[in-house]
């Protein structure tokens, strides 16, 4: 697996209109092997702001990236910390990721 | 669970701590890099690093026995060779904050002695609680003693340090980055192998959640002894020396009380630990303010 979406599953809610995608650059996030690196980054605190290809893991608090935007179904891969996560619509609207136990 | 656990593998570890953001440091930190000249010089922020530095021993010291323990106590293959890695996570942190004491001017012959003045009494209760639960084997509890709430407490109390220090200190900042990397594998196998278990054995639950109103109880009181008597940020300004503003948890440390920094801290790590038990089915208890 390359990227943290795992995107083998069936179609989920909104899958209909092409997904977004986008360029990943290496944000200097090194406590992952080289080559998973550019899929992840630190959250950097107060005015930072995630992506739509972005969401962060609620267990260790590091953004997970996709090549591709993500979308409420997708099951996202916390590599720092091994969780798997299902993105979900929070109360707020924003996308977060829940942990798939 | 067999693909769960695969990941937390020997190699994994290998590819991505030793070879990965360890790699061409020592003792945490890269070669020559320095605690500075201010902090050596000056006998109150010396000793406040001391002593800060040898609770960070003795929280370490408490892991390593537990992860430790708990191999033989864990129930499965994969578990234990998680743990062989936890443990020796464990064994650098206790090496690189006994390095620092170290550096900060502790003789290697003093250092048991300095240990036992400065270690906290309360931190040590918290550590008898968990380690008592490792004595008995009990696994589940053990992790989430030692996986959920410890390192969940040290994930937040290493967080709040490196925003306090990285630009003042950046070897300490180096050194406490490191150890942040690794507390996330931690917590996410507490998390992810207990989630799991707790399923199987629903009646451990109202023992773990006596020990987390316990252990948080110790926790806190540790705290309100920690910030209370500090006397850096007094010293600081008397030296005239600005304090970094740096960012922690959405608040402007540099503008904030020992007291304050205290309440954000101790609030930051509650409302972790009910989060996180809620995600695997734990109800959080609130402890006694002490």
């Amino acid at each position: 697996m390359n990227d943290p979406l795992q995107l083998e599953d069936a179609p989920v809610a909104g899958s209909e209109t092409p997904r977004l995608r986008f360029l990943l650059d290496d944000s200097g996030f090194d406590e992952v092997p080289k080559k998973y690196r550019r899929f992840y980054r630190k959250w950097r605190g107060a005015g930072d702001v995630l992506a739509p290809n972005e969401v962060i893991c609620p267990v260790c608090k590091v953004v997970i990236r996709s090549t591709r935007e993500l979308r409420v179904g997708d099951r996202v891969y916390c590599m720092p910390c091994m969780s798997r996560l299902v993105v979900m619509r929070a109360e707020d609207g924003t996308l977060e990721a829940r942990v798939a136990y | 669970m067999s693909d769960f656990l695969s990941a937390y593998s020997i190699q994994n570890w290998l590819e991505s701590c030793p070879q990965g953001y360890l790699d061409g440091t020592e003792f945490g930190h890269l070669p020559g890099e320095g605690e500075p000249e201010l902090l050596l010089e000056n006998d109150i922020l010396r000793e406040d690093a001391i002593a800060t530095t040898v609770q960070m021993v003795v929280g370490e010291r408490c892991a390593l026995a537990a992860s430790s323990g708990l191999i033989n106590a864990a129930p499965d293959e994969g578990s234990r060779r998680y743990l062989a890695t936890q443990t020796l996570d464990e064994a650098r942190h206790v090496e690189i904050f006994t390095h620092r004491l170290y550096d900060l001017g502790v003789r290697k012959d003093q250092l048991e002695d300095v240990i036992r003045r400065y270690a906290n009494p309360n931190l040590v209760r918290f550590a008898e609680v968990l380690l008592e639960k490792v004595d008995r084997k009990d696994f589940v509890s053990g992790v989430v003693g030692q996986n959920v709430v410890l390192e969940g407490m040290a994930f937040s109390v290493f967080e709040m340090m490196h925003a306090l220090s990285s630009e003042l200190n950046p070897k300490f900042g180096r050194t406490l980055a490191g150890t942040i990397a690794d507390e996330r594998r931690h917590v996410g196998f507490g998390e992810n192998r207990i989630g799991s278990l707790l399923k199987q054995y629903p009646e451990k639950k109202p023992e773990i959640e006596r020990m987390q109103k316990e252990m948080s109880y110790w926790m806190l009181a540790t705290f309100a002894d920690s910030f209370r008597h500090n006397q850096t940020q007094a010293e600081m300004e008397r030296l005239g020396q600005e304090r970094p503003h740096s960012d922690y948890q959405g608040v402007d440390l540099g503008v904030l009380s020992p007291e304050q920094m205290e309440d954000v801290l101790a609030d930051t790590v509650l409302k972790e630990f009910k989060t996180r038990l809620g995600r695997i089915g734990v109800e959080y208890q609130t402890p006694a303010r002490p």
